[in-house]
């Protein structure tokens, strides 16, 4: 058969499908929608209790957050380790080891090394890279109030390593960052994340239970005790979001071969 | 709360963080690999026996995560009951096998990708004991997705070129597959408010119009397609052929055994704690019309396995109707719910059997060259151990007893007759011929093949001296140990059935115990 003609009867057939569904959705924006409003017979709606207690709960205002690292933390250390995963994944697929490229001459590769005529670009850069570090730092830290966190800090750092290679070269950017130290950092984010989230077990209480750990962070109640251990593990999702989105720009720039790197 | 709380959650952080080890470890020092993934599997084992002799004791297990308990739906729960827990034991001894099996990848070797191998064998680990124990369907989606991209990462480390393709294939089917369940999820969600799998049920239960709603049946439609895509059930099994076939035999033996059961134990826990078993039969419709699927999907599975000259190409088109016989039987809706068991326990019984053949298979690739059904001649003689594994993983295959193959059979077809479904009981029978003449044919090849060539993959067919070449303790000892249990399996089969069927005739005890 026909493959466009297959594919397209796929799509719309899968469409027809989706829309005919849609008849029957509660109204967009509806406050007693399942979703916002939850449903007799069930529990207590998870969303009513977020917006009534999440704040009480984490001392933690920014609602997502609180959601994101703590209700459902479980998800996002998950989520942490699917990008970690893809990371690996990546390396295992295209990273070419020293030994196999053997007869690659030393000659000067534009994908590795560079042009370094591009004075204005490479200068700008220079200028604009600190202060997109900083201000990913500030996203980072400022998730429990504003939009942002670990995983959007965490790409603005990575992109800014990424934008050091772009405006320089592959092999100058991995003069800041070596191949060995950004497996170690996407791995160091993963423990943090788990192995902080481990800590409770140790006086008795539930995996993520950051409100165990109130006596090392020296607060008097759990909430504040959970809005720490909220930012410690944005450090570690930060960490592995930073290396994992560099790891995946030198290796598919570089074809694998990250020459100057390890 | 002592340690022993705890096992839900740490029989996935054991294999999390070896991955994280081997990461900071093993890249320096390759030879910490296999160590550090055997402790962290180990240490999954013992959580999973733990899990499997309290829920024994006192029943299902629930494990709040973060301590949000109550309300319900607000955090996540994992869930150990009498239908997981003992394929939670069979994913760690099958990746114990596998570990062991791989203990210096073949394809790898020269590139020296063995961590990466390593970590991505842990993550996938990880992922499949996520999978298999939470209790909460957009969990269980995140957990999906780290075993699909490790699966995808373990097929493509291979260093052929058709191996690539092979993962490539598969990512897109395994990610439209994934996708659809979260749609279906997500439509589920707009109509219920909650993901926890227990209250999603309740809502369903106490509102028996939601069910009659397009939403929600649309819901059901797009979760079940999606794993079906993901457990390759035929026609969507296109990916799986190539990629279990052309991935290096260590990853091969994780990947097929657990991934396509593992995601047809998502489709049971769905229709058992998500909809409800009793909705399900209610609808005999859809039931009679999934059945005649799985029929179609045994068919074509055995007849595709009959026209490969490939060994593991055959295998792969045999795990197809395998996995037609685990579907069949579980939406044959007869009253005593013997077809469901019987998929349960062929569960447990087609992971074990898969890992043994896949392990055979790899080991005669590894030391013998052996690719096609023909270079298998003579094999008996060189490899008399090995091929005794192979022997009985094959009889498993065909539904010898004692094998645990045998007794899947005997349940699933025990439901289809009460159920009065003879065209399934005719596909059964019929693919269990189908395996009897194909793995009889292998025998005659090995037994009296005449001319005991090995094959090199350079140099072409060479002359091998017919002594003995009994593969390497670690190769050879994973593989009789899974020929050890399929019979086991078979041998112990009335407990295990009876302690599965607790959970599955009765499931208002595992939905909502600790309401």
């Amino acid at each position: 058969m026909n493959a466009k003609l297959s594919a397209t009867f796929a799509v719309v057939f899968t469409g027809a499908v989706l829309l005919y569904a849609v008849s029957d959705f509660p109204d967009f924006g509806d406050p007693r929608s399942p979703a916002n409003h939850g449903v007799s017979g069930g529990a207590p709606s998870a969303s009513v209790y977020y917006i009534k207690n999440a704040y009480h709960d984490t001392s933690v205002p920014n609602l997502v957050t609180a959601i994101l690292a703590d209700y459902r933390g479980y998800d996002t250390l998950f989520e942490t380790v699917v990008i970690f995963t893809a990371g690996m994944a990546i390396f295992a697929i295209l990273r070419v080891l020293r030994r196999d490229d053997s007869g690659i001459p030393a000659a000067p590769d534009p994908a590795i090394d560079g042009d370094h005529h591009r004075i204005v670009v490479g200068v700008t850069c220079r200028i604009a890279v600190p202060l997109v570090q900083i201000f990913a730092l500030y996203v980072v830290a400022h998730g429990h109030h504003s939009p942002g966190g670990g995983f959007q800090g965490g790409v603005m750092l990575g992109a800014s390593f990424i934008l050091i290679a772009l405006s320089t070269s592959l092999r100058h950017a991995l003069g800041r960052l070596s191949e060995t130290s950004f497996i170690r950092l996407a791995c160091l984010g993963i423990l943090i994340y788990a192995g902080f989230a481990f800590l409770p077990l140790v006086v008795g209480r539930n995996f993520l239970d950051y409100g165990a750990l109130r006596a090392l962070f020296g607060t008097d109640g759990e909430e504040m005790a959970r809005s720490h251990g909220i930012f410690v593990v944005e450090i570690g999702i930060a960490l592995t979001v930073t290396s994992v989105m560099f790891a995946i720009f030198a290796n598919l720039s570089s074809r694998g071969r990250l020459h100057g790197g390890l | 709360m002592t340690m022993s709380d705890h096992l839900p959650v740490l029989i996935l952080l054991a294999p999390l963080f070896g991955a994280v080890a081997v990461g900071l470890f093993g890249m320096r020092e390759p030879r910490v690999c296999l160590p550090v993934t055997l402790a962290a599997l180990g240490v999954s084992l013992w959580c999973a026996v733990g899990i499997l002799l309290r829920i024994h004791d006192e029943g299902p297990l629930d494990y709040f995560v973060a301590g949000w308990e109550k309300p319900v739906g607000i955090g996540i729960v994992l869930r150990a009951d009498a239908i997981n827990s003992p394929f939670l034991l069979v994913i760690a001894v099958v990746a114990i096998f596998a570990a062991l099996f791989a203990v210096r990848p073949t394809g790898e070797r020269e590139s020296g990708k063995t961590p990466h191998f390593f970590i991505l064998f842990l993550l996938l680990c990880t992922g499949l004991f996520g999978i298999t124990i939470t209790g909460d369907a957009f969990n269980l989606f995140v957990l999906v997705e780290v075993s699909a991209l490790s699966s995808y990462g373990l097929i493509a480390i291979g260093r052929t070129k058709r191996c690539k393709v092979a993962a490539f294939h598969y990512l897109i089917m395994g990610t439209v597959g994934a996708s659809f369940y979260l749609i279906g999820v997500g439509y589920l969600y707009l109509k219920t408010g909650s993901l926890n799998m227990r209250d999603i049920h309740d809502i369903l239960v106490s509102n028996r119009s939601l069910f009659g709603s397009r939403t929600v049946q649309t819901a059901f439609l797009f979760i079940l397609i999606g794993i079906w895509t993901k457990m390759a059930f035929f026609p969507l099994h296109g990916w799986l052929a190539n990629a279990y076939s052309y991935c290096p035999s260590s990853s091969a033996c994780l990947l097929a055994p657990l991934s396509t059961k593992a995601s047809v134990y998502v489709m049971i826990r769905i229709m058992v704690s998500v909809f409800g078993l009793d909705q399900v039969e209610a609808n005999a419709a859809w039931g009679d019309l999934v059945v005649w699927l799985a029929v179609i999907a045994i068919a074509a599975g055995s007849t595709l396995a009959l026209a490969q000259r490939e060994f593991k190409k055959m295998l792969c088109f045999l795990i197809v109707a395998e996995v037609g016989y685990m579907v069949g039987g579980a939406w044959l809706g007869d009253s005593g719910r013997w077809g469901l068991t019987g998929s349960v326990y062929h569960l447990l019984a087609d992971a074990t059997m898969t890992s043994c053949l896949f392990l055979a298979a790899g080991t005669f690739a590894k030391h013998l060259g052996v690719v096609r059904i023909d270079d298998l001649s003579g094999l008996f003689s060189r490899m008399p151990l090995a091929s005794s594994g192979f022997v009985i993983g094959a009889l498993a295959m065909i539904g010898v007893p004692p094998t645990g193959g045998f007794f899947s059979k005997f349940y699933l077809i025990r439901g289809a007759i009460d159920a009065g479904e003879w065209i399934y009981i005719a596909a059964l029978l019929g693919s269990s011929l189908v395996n009897a003449v194909l793995f009889f044919r292998l025998f005659e090849i090995a037994f009296f093949g005449k001319n005991p060539v090995g094959f090199h993959r350079e140099q072409g067919p060479i002359e091998v001296p017919s002594e003995r070449l009994e593969p390497p303790f670690h190769v050879l000892a994973p593989l009789l140990g899974a020929a050890a249990l399929v019979i086991l399996l078979g041998v112990f089969n009335g407990p295990i059935v009876e302690f599965i069927r607790t959970a599955l005739l009765d499931p208002v005890t595992i939905v909502s115990e600790a309401r």
